[in-house]
């Protein structure tokens, strides 16, 4: 049987990557993209505790479908806002709205 | 008790508030998507009005469902708060939203409608589940929201950047919350905060970096420092009543959850993280109001003066393990002040910069001239805001000076006596600007519609009588039950 410090270390090293993606790519698109990978790490944690973990019961999975719902309806908020941005400034680079600062 | 025979008339609230969302949504419908639409505006206080009752009403039953939603005296004053705070923010938009075509109405006033259900769910929530859903419903209302000027620049990269911070804030609650999970096998707060002592001695690793996370996210929610930099682009990009929206609704709410969780999930361990929590307070008010001196737009400035006011809030929670039930007064005691001085003077900048096409100070100048009435109310809101006697904003900060002092904080009461003293110097350069300098040549004056002159004037009486008879809301508080779960 696998241990679960595999599966959290698993769902740990997806959660890096995801922040990393968010904190420095340029394309907004893989920003979101690193956003839902931040998303389904922690499902993987959730899971991964409901099916092996030291008191393993079903609400973890029960968890995990509300997370993947609310997960989808941000990415097609997030998405939407993309395609009016991309509207107004005909780019979705990171780096060139920066309209609003200090 | 199972969810077939819980009392599901304690939720009566908001399946009333979601169903008439949802009839405010069809109406919209119904009437096209295009042009003026009062009538759903009117609709919509009325409902949330007719909420509010309902909220008042059913609380003499206090209870809950399965472990999941509870009904108890913090959640009533909260749900007040909040409820009122939306009906407010719709009557300072009916004008705003007249002048701004491209905004539709109907959209608009549904998508606040749910907004205010989500932050009420969110805090009579006592399960992770359903406070994620309810924070998520908030959240996910204010991405659109703060979006919805869509042909103009500023609101979509405001709404871009909202979503993309506001994404990862979720995820690091979310990933905070599956470590709670996973050591408990239960979702339910009460259960965690049970075996809360035990999992710190056992797991101390891990329930310090679930914490950790979970504080980050909430900090970010409620615009504390180290993750407070979203807050002031967001601010300035979001159409007008939006802004306000943010500064006071979904702040509170904020301040609802995170007390939910560290009165039931974390209290019994508060040695671990009051410190932590002072810090950040400090941290809070020196930037926040250091920052908020350099400013020259009105809606950055409100920006900053918003994540200092939340320094002022995190102060009690600070003292929440010595001050107990007091320190929840101080809270709403200040929330209820910070609701009505907050909105009161965001209802006098909606309409001055949205008259002068800029939100910079400047838009401020000669407003005594231009109209007296506002000018005395923004004065007294302002007054309020810095926290100069005879004003409810005094008062709720005197009081939790006392409460920082008698849980030992002294250092934190005095920082917040410094940064108070700071403070002034900001708030007195938009009244330098209403009385001391000139109206510009072409300005005239202005003409106030009657549903923002009526939100000046509820939230300049509130203030003031809060800040004469204090005891009118604090004798409500002392004898509340707060908590039906304990």
């Amino acid at each position: 049987m696998v241990p679960i410090s595999l599966f959290l270390s698993l769902a740990a090293i997806l959660f890096c990557i995801g922040l990393y993606g968010v904190l420095t790519r340029r394309h907004l698109v893989i920003v979101l993209a690193s956003i839902e990978l931040m998303l389904n790490s922690v499902n993987i944690n959730l899971v991964a505790f409901s099916a092996i973990g030291p008191f393993a019961n079903i609400s973890g999975q029960v968890f995990t479908l509300f997370v993947i719902t609310v997960a989808a309806a941000e990415a097609a908020v997030g998405l939407a806002i993309l395609i009016a941005l991309y509207r107004n400034r005909n780019s979705i680079d990171v780096i060139k709205h920066d309209l609003l600062r200090w | 008790m199972t969810a077939f025979d819980a009392n599901w008339s304690l939720m009566t609230p908001e399946i009333v508030l979601a169903a008439l969302a949802l009839l405010v949504f069809t109406i919209d419908f119904m009437t096209g998507i295009h042009g003026k639409k009062p009538f759903i505006g009117k609709l919509s206080v009325m409902s949330l009005l007719v909420t509010a009752v309902l909220v008042f009403l059913t609380n003499s039953t206090s209870g809950q469902i399965a472990d999941v939603f509870v009904v108890d005296g913090f959640a009533m004053i909260f749900k007040l708060i909040i409820l009122v705070g939306v009906a407010m923010v719709i009557l300072i938009s009916m004008n705003y939203l007249d002048r701004n075509e491209e905004i539709y109405q109907g959209e608009y006033y549904s998508i606040l409608l749910f907004s205010a259900l989500g932050a009420m769910i969110m805090v009579s929530s006592a399960d992770l589940i359903t406070l994620f859903i309810g924070l998520e419903i908030l959240s996910i209302s204010s991405y659109c929201l703060v979006g919805f000027k869509k042909y103009h620049r500023h609101s979509t990269e405001a709404a871009i950047k909202y979503v993309i911070l506001g994404g990862t804030a979720s995820a690091f609650i979310l990933y905070g919350m599956s470590f709670l999970y996973g050591l408990t096998g239960s979702t339910s707060l009460r259960v965690i905060g049970e075996a809360m002592p035990q999992l710190f001695a056992d797991y101390s690793v891990m329930m310090t970096i679930s914490f950790i996370f979970m504080l980050v996210g909430f900090g970010f929610k409620i615009s504390i420092v180290p993750f407070h930099m979203w807050a002031p682009d967001v601010y300035e990009g979001a159409p007008t009543p939006i802004t306000a929206f943010l500064s006071v609704v979904s702040k509170i709410a904020g301040f609802g959850i995170v007390l939910r969780v560290m009165v039931f999930g974390f209290l019994p361990v508060y040695e671990e993280w009051i410190f932590i929590i002072a810090v950040l307070a400090a941290v809070t008010m020196i930037v926040g109001n250091a920052i908020a001196l350099t400013q020259k737009n009105t809606k950055r400035l409100m920006a900053y003066s918003g994540i200092a006011q939340a320094g002022y809030l995190l102060v009690p929670i600070a003292a929440l393990p010595f001050m107990g039930n007091f320190s929840l007064s101080m809270i709403l005691f200040y929330s209820v002040a910070y609701l009505m001085m907050t909105l009161g003077a965001f209802a006098v900048i909606t309409l001055v910069t949205e008259d002068a096409g800029t939100s910079d100070l400047s838009s401020f100048a000669g407003l005594f001239q231009r109209s007296p009435y506002l000018a005395v109310a923004m004065t007294v809101f302002l007054v309020s805001l810095a926290g100069l006697p005879l004003t409810a904003g005094f008062i709720g900060k005197a009081q939790i000076f006392f409460g920082a002092v008698s849980a030992d904080l002294l250092w934190l009461a005095i920082i917040m006596i410094v940064m108070s003293v700071v403070s002034f110097f900001y708030y007195f350069s938009f009244i330098k600007q209403m009385f001391m300098t000139e109206p510009k040549a072409n300005d005239k004056e202005l003409q106030v519609p009657v549903s923002l002159s009526a939100v000046v004037t509820v939230a300049l009486a509130v203030t003031i009588i809060l800040g004469i008879m204090p005891n009118f809301l604090l004798d409500i508080f002392t004898t509340l039950n707060w908590f039906a779960l304990f």
